[in-house]
């Protein structure tokens, strides 16, 4: 996965410099940077885990939450840039979800562990109307890598598994789209709002004291991002 | 921006490298396959239940509900741990086992800090996937069993699944091979030992007593542990070996004389196969011991198939291990007699009765020429507790080795190997067991013992006349298997009549007595 990791970045780097270069340098402010806050509702979705002594209907959910928002975006023209996006790495905590009790251990909404993860996306933008205009529409379609960190299972994790837990995530790349609208407040500084969507699947696998378990999660994160820009360079 | 783009390249690097050295901790493997190792650290917990849960769980079915009465409330939770260790098999190969720890837990006194360990060996069981640390599988009732009438109760629970079940990779399990199968319980009470300090419930330890039981094939690997523990000078604090196959030299005889027992055609492959590997000299191709019809039987159990399976497809006869054409010896009268079907018994039906004609059939498991030259080796050399028309004193082995392979065998595994209980010892089992026969196994090892001390080793057959210590338990069993005959003549039971009754209730016998031994062995354990 590194692999793909860094095949995305060069291409992105090859696919800029290349408009850079085309493009006709004096018109407008080829770099913006943008921070801002990131809300990731998950609307996860995964099967029950499957695996040696688990009962029927073992589920976990995400709970949605907020971090930090940053983007470096490229302009080739006054329409289309090119965006990367990056959330600060949120922790995401996994509730149980299922029986009450696994024995007498308690299961359902128990936070059951937590993982990190990063998500960069490269979107290919195109803006609509003049960069001169109040309000700025703009479409996104691009690609998201996803992959975790930090996977931890918890106290309460531990004991409804049935000892200490090494959780796994397989990274996964998707397809991801946005629309947003910027607000100019000046030449340099700009409000922006947007929505996005991808799809991101990955595998889980729990070991637990040699005790295999697994299940597919697919979640779709639809990200609102709140954020301030500034343009510079050329 | 070139130079920015480098930057988050790097860092998402830097960031994805570390996710690759960063996650929990979970069990760590040994590298070690010396016997007693413990396989995986921390061992894994199938189950933690509360006392409340567990009288819950217990409640919600029949047999449950009856276990409960004869075990009681439970007292503790317990916590149900999943051991993998290394241990031997039956022919010296090295070889992963697994089993069970079961850890009391809760606030009362007698559920946490330290605790006496009960090592508890099961019986016969043709499910290879047996694991008897998984209690959330309905059909591990010997799990159930042990874990309410002694986890429950306050006792650390150590059980072996055995090797060829379970995990095991050993292809055969090593059936009455009192070697090997205490071995096995010394490696799985070396590995519990090591694993209890290290899981979630670690408030409970171990407080030195170590208690050994076991039932039927289990009673007979009980019996062969604490020898092997006192040989070894191990502590042992007591003993309760319970309806197991001691005598087998005994038994075999009697069995192969035409006393065929419940559950026969099951154990003859089971023990075919793990003494050929052991010593090689069960089975031949000049004397073979199955019919053509069962070829390969002899590596059929324990199986993944259910055994009911088995029979219903005709890869094993349910009860007939002889041929119903008995053999005739020409010119050995007193042989041949001997060889005959057993004649029809009058009612009321006793243990020996109906049963031995149904061990013989046609298709049969053994080959009549097999079961002669056993036959042969046992007239000529005959076993001390079946001498005619009395035992011979003190019950001893046969006088000199046997020559027949088979027999030679059950002669090396015969509980009558000049030894004794060190610790006190009660065997306990029911005197009607048609699946192992209580006095030519039981009473053949209390009159090789008779002549300890008083109290060394007791025997209870709860069966008895109720009286003494066990009265109690004795009049319950008694009351339990009475209520059972009357209800299967209701018509809620099946409307049978009493000799139909009285056979099914035969033929549930050894498997009813269990729990009121293991009732028995608890109370006998409670003194110490």
């Amino acid at each position: 996965m590194r692999k793909t990791t860094f095949g995305a970045l060069t291409l992105a780097a090859v696919f800029a410099s290349t408009y850079a270069a085309s493009a006709s340098a004096d018109d407008f402010l080829a770099n913006d940077v943008r921070l801002g806050s990131y809300t990731v509702l998950y609307h996860a979705n995964a099967n029950n885990l499957y695996g040696p002594y688990v009962p029927d209907g073992v589920n976990f959910t995400a709970e949605n939450l907020e971090t930090l928002y940053g983007a470096y975006v490229r302009w080739f023209t006054p329409n289309i840039d090119t965006e990367l996006a990056l959330g600060y790495p949120p922790l995401a905590k996994i509730k149980g979800s299922g029986p009450q009790t696994l024995g007498s251990v308690p299961y359902d909404g128990q936070v059951i562990s937590s993982a990190r993860w990063i998500s960069p996306t490269l979107l290919l933008e195109y803006n609509f109307f003049s960069p001169n205009s109040p309000f700025r529409p703009y479409i996104g379609a691009g690609v998201n890598y996803t992959t975790f960190y930090d996977r931890n299972s918890t106290a309460a994790g531990d004991a409804a598994s049935g000892g200490p837990t090494k959780i796994s995530l397989t990274a996964s790349v998707s397809a991801a789209f946005t629309a947003g609208l910027t607000y100019r407040l000046s030449d340099r500084w700009h409000l922006h709002g947007s929505f996005g969507f991808s799809q991101v699947k990955t595998h889980l696998t729990t070991n637990t004291d040699g005790i295999v378990r697994t299940s597919n999660v697919s979640f779709a994160p639809t990200p609102i991002i709140i954020s301030i820009g500034y343009s510079f360079g050329h | 921006m070139f130079k920015l783009l480098r930057l988050s390249a790097f860092a998402l690097g830097a960031v994805y490298l570390a996710a690759c050295g960063s996650s929990s901790q979970t069990g760590t493997t040994s590298a070690s396959t010396s016997p007693g190792t413990l396989s995986v650290t921390p061992p894994f917990r199938i189950a933690s239940l509360n006392a409340a849960t567990f009288q819950g769980e217990l409640a919600g079915t029949a047999t449950g509900a009856q276990l409960l009465e004869i075990a009681g409330k439970p007292a503790c939770g317990v916590d149900f741990y999943y051991i993998r260790f290394w241990t031997v098999g039956g022919a010296g190969e090295t070889t992963e086992s697994s089993g069970a720890l079961m850890v009391p837990t809760g606030a009362a006194p007698a559920c946490s800090g330290p605790r006496p360990i009960v090592e508890y060996a099961h019986g016969t069981n043709p499910n290879k996937a047996l694991n008897i640390a998984d209690i959330t599988n309905a059909s591990n009732t010997e799990g159930v069993l042990i874990a309410a009438m002694f986890a429950a109760q306050g006792y650390i629970v150590v059980a072996p699944n055995y090797a060829g079940y379970d995990i095991s990779t050993l292809g055969y399990h090593p059936f009455l091979n009192a070697a090997q199968q205490s071995g096995e319980m010394m490696d799985i009470l070396t590995a519990a030992r090591t694993a209890l300090p290290t899981t979630l419930a670690a408030a409970t330890s171990d407080n030195g007593q170590l208690f050994i039981t076991g039932y039927s094939e289990g009673g007979h690997v009980a019996m062969a542990t604490l020898r092997a523990m006192q040989a070894a000078g191990k502590t042992v604090t007591a003993a309760a070996p319970m309806s197991g196959p001691y005598a087998l030299e005994a038994f075999g005889d009697t069995i192969f004389y035409g006393g065929v027992d419940i559950g026969s055609t099951e154990f003859a492959p089971l023990l075919v196969n793990s003494y050929q590997h052991a010593y090689g000299n069960v089975d031949s191709t000049a004397n073979p011991v199955f019919s053509p019809t069962y070829a390969g039987v002899e590596t059929l159990l324990p199986s993944d198939t259910p055994i009911d399976t088995i029979f219903e497809e005709g890869l094993l006869p349910e009860t007939a291990l002889f041929d119903s054409a008995t053999p005739v010896v020409p010119g050995e009268a007193e042989l041949t007699a001997l060889l005959a079907v057993p004649p029809t018994p009058a009612l009321p039906l006793s243990a020996e009765t109906p049963i031995f004609q149904l061990g013989f059939g046609n298709p049969y498991l053994i080959n009549n020429a097999y079961r002669v030259s056993y036959a042969v080796d046992a007239l000529t050399d005959p076993d001390g507790a079946l001498t005619t028309p009395t035992p011979t004193p003190g019950v001893p082995l046969a006088a000199v080795k046997p020559t027949q392979g088979l027999r030679q065998d059950f002669y090396l595994n015969d509980m009558r190997s000049g030894w004794y209980p060190k610790v006190p010892t009660l065997l306990c089992g029911g005197d009607k067991d048609p699946t192992v026969f209580f006095s030519v196994n039981t009473v053949t090892m209390v009159t090789y013992w008779s002549a300890l001390p008083a109290g060394a080793v007791t025997m209870l057959d709860v069966n008895g006349t109720p009286g003494g210590p066990f009265e109690a338990l004795q009049a319950a069993f008694q009351e339990s298997e009475a209520a059972e005959l009357a209800y299967l003549q209701t018509a809620a039971g099946g409307g049978l009549t009493l000799a139909a009754a009285e056979a099914q209730v035969i033929e549930g016998y050894h498997t009813a007595v269990a729990p009121f031994c293991a009732a028995g062995a608890r109370a006998f354990f409670a003194q110490f």
